[in-house]
């Protein structure tokens, strides 16, 4: 290196000296999809105290019912823990990889509403597969199927990366309309098409055994205290979790995440460094779909062990936008979102039963958590409220002559919007 | 320096004059950090009082709080002698003062008029909008100071100098005695600043006082009566302008000495470093933006392109460095040719590039600082396994050393881009762009925006990567930077290179070919 310029250099200020900035900012990560989740629960407290129902004994339905915990007293104490958490299990490992499917796009800058459709595209080409190859061995017959899935997920989201990306059409478009496609198509093969069981009406033959995904428990043996064939949970989540490993080596270690992000927050950035934003734009989603149809494979092969026509009212795909976005588009956010929504969802029906308060509540709690993060309370509140605000980084003393703050230019940046007085 | 300190007389903002603005002990801190630390500042009624300090030295937030956008924790503040409550933009309003942001806060769809009575449009029989009638109070204004604008034309439409000269007329239309200017030149070609020079000695002869927020010392002593220093959150003092100079200025601001000139060897060109021949480009209107352009830059040699902006700079560069189509014609970087071959195979060949949009094309500002430093070479074997797998161990250790070496201020090299004053941004490009060592550097406003001690760290790096055998081509909107710093000045103008000049030409005659005059008739 021939430019030296460090002949002066000062020691580094250091910043907040007790706390590592590394835990100062997963810190501040947390506080928003925290704060939104207190939120929406109190807000949901209040409605049900308005409703006439007892919000604590609700609350006690809803974590008991989903995850287990607090099942105590006459109302709550017979309820089977185990089994509740092998139903959450169940629904946390679509909206897992729904979830990545969503938060990969969303990191490349675009809004995969789609997920419903790459979900439904995956269960059928991997329905195709387990049927059509009924007789394979397992070894072969399950890794098949789950590729398939796979694949027809990729085609469906990579459909929408093409779009986007040679010809401007919106996403946001293209998926909701490739979602309608989607679930016609399943509709059509049920129903009257090639698909259809003979003689049953709207559902496919099974598909071959050998494709269908472990239990996790025994059936035949009984465990805890309950015949093991009643929990439904299977290796599919541990497939979920490989892949949240996946997705955050492929984002954060791979030049193609780093790409993914860079388009993600500048195109002109992008193409500055050489970064071909509609390749990278067909990659994420060709990536996104693949995550999707993964899930809708792990539910044939986990769950239906054929194609049931009861897609049609299916929201895993839906529910992983608020899965992602509460998650931050982080692996470990969109595993954590995850349970809590599949958590609720479950929990509800015990909610119902036990504390009378309806299901349709956990909706609008879920409504009331993205509602909270898209208004992005936390960060109007920082106006009102000073203390909050957070301090930059390298705020300590800072030798002469440096420019170390941005605080002017932040805040009045903030308050610009105030101006129109 | 040839700063001629401008007459004072014609305007006199006596000693004796009424305080039209009085601040006192004024501070205000965010957690950790004071940002105004018992600041005292005084503005006589009838002058243009100056308002200098480097970035983060308190000036946008004291500014902030006379207008009543932040509130201080303590101090006092009295507007014409009367001590004033002011608890937000409407009472800083009521008061007679006006603000004028950096940033415009114009409607670029709405004319004119619409802009400036925006908020407060006259009305007819209740809830009509009095068209004419603003028309004609905004003709009054306009008249009264000097400020010719057509009412109907679409805002969106004007020149830079244009729309701020509306949001100008829009603070006077709310009755401000008092304007605060937060960085007005900063977008403005030179001929514009002139031209709101012009605006600003008539509002004052108007009787207007006039806050005038810079960093740019030259501007600031020729327009300005007094000047008050903040460093880092503290008042460094307050001087009469025509009793200081540029030298002491830059050492209140920064603490020490400033070297203003830049300090270099003569050049010692070497072999052709780049060549373009016969360069067409075109805007994104697909008019033609660089015409038919050819030049020859050796390797140790500076040179400058001066020209106002808007005549083909930022095409040509992009163009260079394969981020925009080459529509005919030639590059080679040495011997090898990089016609529209695209950002990435470019930068192979060994151009380096400092982008003139530092925030939304050089930098991801999300990415890590450690992730910037190798933005643009990440499938480079030297950052990624087979150009799949990023070695976050050699990207560390890359970023440490160009943190180290190019004095990057941050806690570390995982900090967010973001959370990095606009001169340490900077500076994590230009060591980027230079700690890989290219054989030809764009270098495309490599110090808009960024501090003057940041100033010269970077013209001292340009100079010793020249020294080292990089051919630079260096443009910038600032003359003095071009003068300062080039070897040879070509001057475009419509897209082409108009002349060739010498770095020891005058500035008058940079600016009349910058124009378009005669390269002819200029020399007589």
């Amino acid at each position: 290196m021939t430019t030296p310029a460090t002949s002066q250099r000062r020691p580094q200020a250091p910043i907040a000296p007790e706390i590592p900035e590394r835990i100062q900012r997963v810190g501040k990560a947390l506080v928003a999809p925290l704060a939104s989740v207190l939120f929406a629960f109190a807000v949901g407290a209040i409605i049900i105290l308005f409703s006439g129902g007892n919000p604590i004994e609700a609350y006690q339905g809803l974590f008991c019912g989903g995850l287990g915990v607090f099942c105590t007293g006459d109302t709550y104490g017979s309820v089977a823990a185990p089994y509740r958490i092998s139903e959450t299990l169940v629904f946390t490992t679509p909206l897992i990889l729904t979830g990545f499917s969503v938060a990969i796009a969303f990191r490349a800058g675009l809004f995969n509403i789609g997920g419903e459709g790459q979900l439904i595209m995956g269960a059928i080409s991997s329905a195709v597969v387990g049927i059509h190859f009924a007789t394979w061995p397992g070894w072969l017959l399950l890794p098949a199927t789950l590729l398939a899935g796979i694949l027809g997920g990729a085609v469906w989201g990579g459909i929408v990366g093409v779009l986007k990306a040679y010809t401007g059409a919106h996403e946001v478009v293209t998926t909701i309309m490739l979602n309608y496609v989607a679930i016609f198509f399943l509709q059509y093969l049920v129903t009257g098409g090639p698909l259809q069981l003979p003689g049953q009406t709207q559902v496919s033959p099974p598909i071959g055994v050998g494709a269908n995904l472990p239990k996790l428990f025994p059936q035949a043996a009984q465990v805890f205290g309950l015949p093991g064939s009643v929990y439904r949970v299977h290796t599919g989540i541990f497939i979920a979790l490989i892949c949240a490993g996946i997705f955050y080596f492929l984002l954060m270690r791979t030049t193609l995440g780093y790409e993914i992000r860079a388009v993600g927050q500048s195109q002109r950035a992008a193409r500055y460094a050489g970064v071909s934003a509609q390749r990278t734009i067909v990659k994420t989603m060709l990536i996104a779909g693949a995550f999707a149809g993964l899930a809708g494979a792990i539910q044939t092969t986990g769950i239906y062990h054929n194609l049931p026509i009861g897609y049609q009212n299916d929201t895993t795909g839906f529910d992983a936008i608020g899965v992602a976005l509460l998650g931050q588009n982080s692996a470990i956010g969109v595993i954590l979102s995850a349970i809590l929504f599949a958590a609720l969802h479950v929990g509800s029906s015990v909610m119902q039963s036990n504390a009378g308060v309806p299901a349709s509540l956990v909706a609008m709690l879920q409504g009331l958590i993205l509602f909270s993060i898209a208004a992005n309370f936390l960060r109007s509140m920082k106006l009102r409220l000073p203390a909050l605000r957070q301090a930059p980084v390298g705020t300590a003393p800072l030798p002469p002559g440096v420019a170390a703050i941005e605080t002017e230019m932040d805040s009045s940046a903030e308050l610009d919007t105030d101006v129109k007085a | 320096m040839s700063t001629e300190i401008r007459e004072k007389g014609a305007w006199p903002a006596s000693e004796q004059q009424p305080l039209a603005v009085e601040m006192r002990e004024i501070t205000k801190t965010w957690p950790g950090v004071v940002a105004d630390d018992r600041v005292h500042f005084d503005v006589r009624k009838g002058e243009i009082h100056a308002l200098i300090g480097e970035n983060g030295a308190g000036k946008s937030t004291l500014m902030n709080i006379l207008y009543g956008l932040l509130h201080a924790d303590s101090g006092t503040i009295s507007i014409n002698g009367q001590p004033a409550q002011i608890r937000g933009p409407r009472d800083a309003i009521a008061l007679g003062i006006g603000m004028v942001h950096q940033h415009f806060m114009l409607i670029p769809v709405l004319t004119v008029g619409e802009n400036i009575v925006l908020g407060r449009e006259p009305v007819t029989n209740g809830d009509f909008y009095d068209r004419s009638g603003a028309s004609q109070r905004i003709h009054d204004i306009s008249s009264r100071y000097g400020l010719s604008i057509d009412p109907n034309t679409r805002t969106g439409d004007l020149p830079v100098g244009l729309q701020q000269r509306v949001e100008i007329l829009k603070v006077l239309y709310r009755g401000a005695d008092i304007l605060i200017l937060d960085e007005p030149t900063g977008v403005l070609t030179p001929q514009e600043t002139q031209d709101l020079f012009v605006v600003l000695r008539e509002l004052v002869k108007q009787g207007k006082t006039i806050i005038f927020i810079s960093h740019k010392l030259r501007e600031v002593l020729e327009i300005s009566d007094r000047v008050t220093v903040l460093r880092r959150g503290k008042v460094i003092g307050t001087v009469p302008t025509k009793e200081t100079s540029e030298e002491q200025l830059a050492r209140m601001m920064v603490g020490r000495d400033v070297l203003l000139r830049v300090d270099k060897q003569p050049a010692k060109p070497g072999q052709v470093a780049l060549r373009v021949e016969h360069l067409n480009v075109k805007n994104e209107r697909d008019l033609p933006a660089v015409r038919d352009l050819s030049l020859e830059l050796r390797s140790g040699e500076i040179l400058g392109i001066a020209g106002v902006e808007g005549n083909g700079q930022s095409e040509l560069v992009e163009a260079l460095a394969g981020t925009r189509p080459v529509a005919s014609g030639h590059i080679w970087v040495g011997d090898k040719e990089i016609t529209n071959s695209g950002a990435r195979k470019t930068r192979k060949a060994g151009m380096g590039h400092i982008p003139e949009d530092r925030r939304g094309t050089g930098l991801v500002l999300n990415y890590s600082i450690a992730d910037n430093m190798i933005f643009g070479r990440q499938r480079d074997t030297a950052f990624s396994w087979r150009g799949f797998v990023l070695l976050l161990s050699s990207i560390f250790s890359w970023a440490k050393r160009l943190i180290a070496q190019y004095d990057v201020r941050t806690p570390s090299a995982e900090t967010p881009a973001r959370a990095l004053s606009g001169g340490n941004q900077q500076k994590v490009i230009v060591a980027r762009e230079l700690g890989s060592q290219p054989r030809v550097l764009l270098a495309s406003q490599p110090t808009r925006g960024v501090d003057i001690g940041a100033i010269e760290f970077i013209h001292r790096q340009l100079v010793a990567q020249r020294d080292t055998g990089a051919a630079i081509l260096l443009v910038s909107a600032e003359l003095e930077e071009i003068r300062s710093l080039s070897d040879r000045i070509a001057v475009l103008y419509e897209g082409q290179i108009v002349s060739m000049e010498s770095p020891e030409v005058s500035e008058e005659r940079l600016g009349l070919l910058m124009t378009g005059g005669g390269t002819r008739t200029a020399q007589g």
